[in-house]
């Protein structure tokens, strides 16, 4: 019943969203209809006042319009850990900001229930300058923690990625490694009942790798939502229970994680063949 | 649309802590980054207050009364207003990266930005202090006004500040243009000169400039023991709370869209 609702809508433009009744269902988490969003691709891009004096008097408009996402509808369940899998350049990251609130929509709707948290990428906001506990504060607070609640989870943060000696240390003394082992360890200090997630688990080394997919794990088992993106396809059979495979700014093909990372392959196997 | 909670129903009083550490890891970074840090407080106006007292009273020879302080009291303030206005310009711009990943209201880095160029303004008034403790001179009751001035300077400025951040992004080259716009003001603004040496038609013209308003009332509160007019403050009052105003009417309206650009 549900399914065939979405597929109508999915015919459509612009807002649409069903009876209120269906859209306000408790059982989901997040819900996305019909969802557009383009950009400007400038081919000689106006940064000055000069440049844009000069383009009043000019014809040509100099940019083209890019459709990043033409039309996405999907709904994610409660405590669904939801892949979505694509080539570069196909919208999952816009899709990902458009969920957190970054990007506005073009057309379509969004609806997310519960609260929410980013972790687009590890270590934004990072300050060189500033010593492991500054840093660790300040992350805390951009994904919306209180001053005490990071302050408690210091030692936490700390220990969970074995960086207790080098709590003073300013983090451009850091290593790669180190560095993002500390932003995974404070983004996952985090209690949200959403989770967004950008490639974020292939960071530091293969034991470290092995803890952060154990925490993504106890997230799950905890009923937290989690959508994810991932070039691994590996980890999106093996931790996700439903994927979506974008393709062209479309939903190529939606259900279990499977048979969607099958689809993946197939549908690269007939392009390499044609 | 858009609904989730982290958009809606979240007040900004949610983010204080946000909007202060941010400030507060501002100014550490300015300090740390210089070998004498806090010194420079006191340093760089000593400085300044040198090169431009040799050149307006030993050369030019300045028949204002308290000259040193006169000078003083006004790069202080003027100095908040360039400060504030070109690190908030830039505070955008440098922090694309993390507007781009995590979301918080954006209101938050021009905010934070303008706070701590502000608490810097107030270590300047401190500076001044000490040097109007060095020159003797005790100050009239009329300086209890300062902090009035203060808070429109701070309204002021931070209207200013929200159009610059999202302006700054639309128009690259805007921080040379305000770098102009900066020094044609600092030279207009009584900072080393009088008001009465322009002609009065001329003056007349120039109280419009709300800097130029706020640095000759600071002069007559903290030197000369002159009661600001009723007109002047209520002037200021509404020429700052509707810069504020519009400022933060067109940030909102540009940020989403500066976002997509930077």
């Amino acid at each position: 019943m549900k399914e065939k609702e979405t597929e109508e809508e999915e015919e459509q433009h612009g807002i649409t969203r069903g009876t209120d009744a269906l859209w306000n269902d408790s059982r989901y988490a997040i819900r996305v209809q019909s969802l557009h969003k383009s950009f400007r691709l400038y081919h000689e891009k106006k940064s000055t006042v000069y440049e844009h004096l000069v383009g009043l008097f000019s014809k040509n408009k100099g940019y083209e319009k890019l459709n990043v996402l033409n039309g996405i509808s999907f709904d994610v369940k409660k405590g669904e850990m939801m892949g979505i899998i694509g080539k570069n350049g196909q919208g999952k990251t816009t899709l990902l900001q458009i969920l957190c609130g970054i990007l506005k929509p073009d057309g379509g709707a969004v609806k997310l229930s519960g609260s929410t948290v980013p972790f687009l990428s590890l270590g934004t906001g990072f300050q060189p300058d500033l010593s492991a506990i500054d840093n660790i504060v300040m992350y805390g607070l951009y994904l919306g923690l209180t001053k005490k609640e990071i302050k408690e989870r210091i030692p936490q943060v700390l220990s969970y990625a074995e960086l207790e000696r080098f709590a003073d240390t300013k983090l451009k003394h850091f290593s790669t490694g180190m560095f993002a082992r500390l932003a995974f360890a404070t983004a996952v200090q985090v209690d949200p009942d959403i989770l967004l997630v950008d490639e974020v688990l292939s960071v530091g080394d293969v034991s470290f790798q092995e803890k952060s997919f154990e925490t993504f794990l106890s997230f799950k088992k905890r009923g937290k939502t989690i959508v994810f993106v991932t070039h691994s396809l590996e980890l999106v059979k093996r931790l996700c229970d439903r994927a979506i495979f974008i393709q062209d700014g479309i939903i190529q093909k939606i259900g279990r994680s499977q048979e969607v990372v099958e689809e993946f392959y197939n549908f690269y196997e007939i392009r390499k063949n044609v | 649309m858009y609904s989730g909670r982290f958009l809606k129903g979240v007040p900004l009083t949610r983010y204080y802590s946000l909007i202060f550490s941010l400030a507060i890891s501002g100014l550490k970074l300015h300090y740390k980054n210089s070998f004498l840090g806090f010194i420079w407080t006191f340093l760089q106006p000593l400085l300044f207050l040198g090169v431009l007292y040799t050149v307006f009273n030993s050369l030019l020879g300045s028949r204002i009364l308290y000259f040193p302080l006169y000078l003083l009291i006004g790069l202080v303030l003027w100095n908040s207003f360039a400060r504030s206005t070109s690190s908030s310009m830039m505070s955008f711009v440098s922090r694309r990266d993390l507007l781009l990943k995590v979301y918080f209201p954006r209101e938050i880095i021009p905010i934070s930005t303008h706070i701590t160029t502000f608490i810097m303004t107030l270590f300047d008034l401190c500076a001044f202090g000490v040097f109007v403790v060095l020159f003797h001179f005790v100050p009239p009751w009329t300086i209890l006004y300062l902090p009035i001035l203060l808070i429109i300077l701070f309204t002021l400025t931070l209207g200013l500040s929200f159009i610059l951040s999202v302006a700054n992004v639309y128009f690259r080259d805007l921080e040379h243009i305000w770098g102009i716009v900066l020094q044609a003001g600092f030279f207009l603004a009584p900072i080393f000169l009088s008001m009465d040496i322009y002609p009065p038609s001329v003056r007349h013209i120039l109280v419009f400039n709300p800097m130029t308003l706020v640095i000759d009332m600071a002069h007559n509160i903290v030197l000369y023991n002159h009661v600001p007019s009723v007109g002047a403050f209520g002037y200021l009052t509404v020429v700052s709370i509707a810069i504020l105003g519009i400022g933060y009417i067109i940030f909102k309206k540009f940020e989403s869209k500066a976002i997509e650009i930077l």
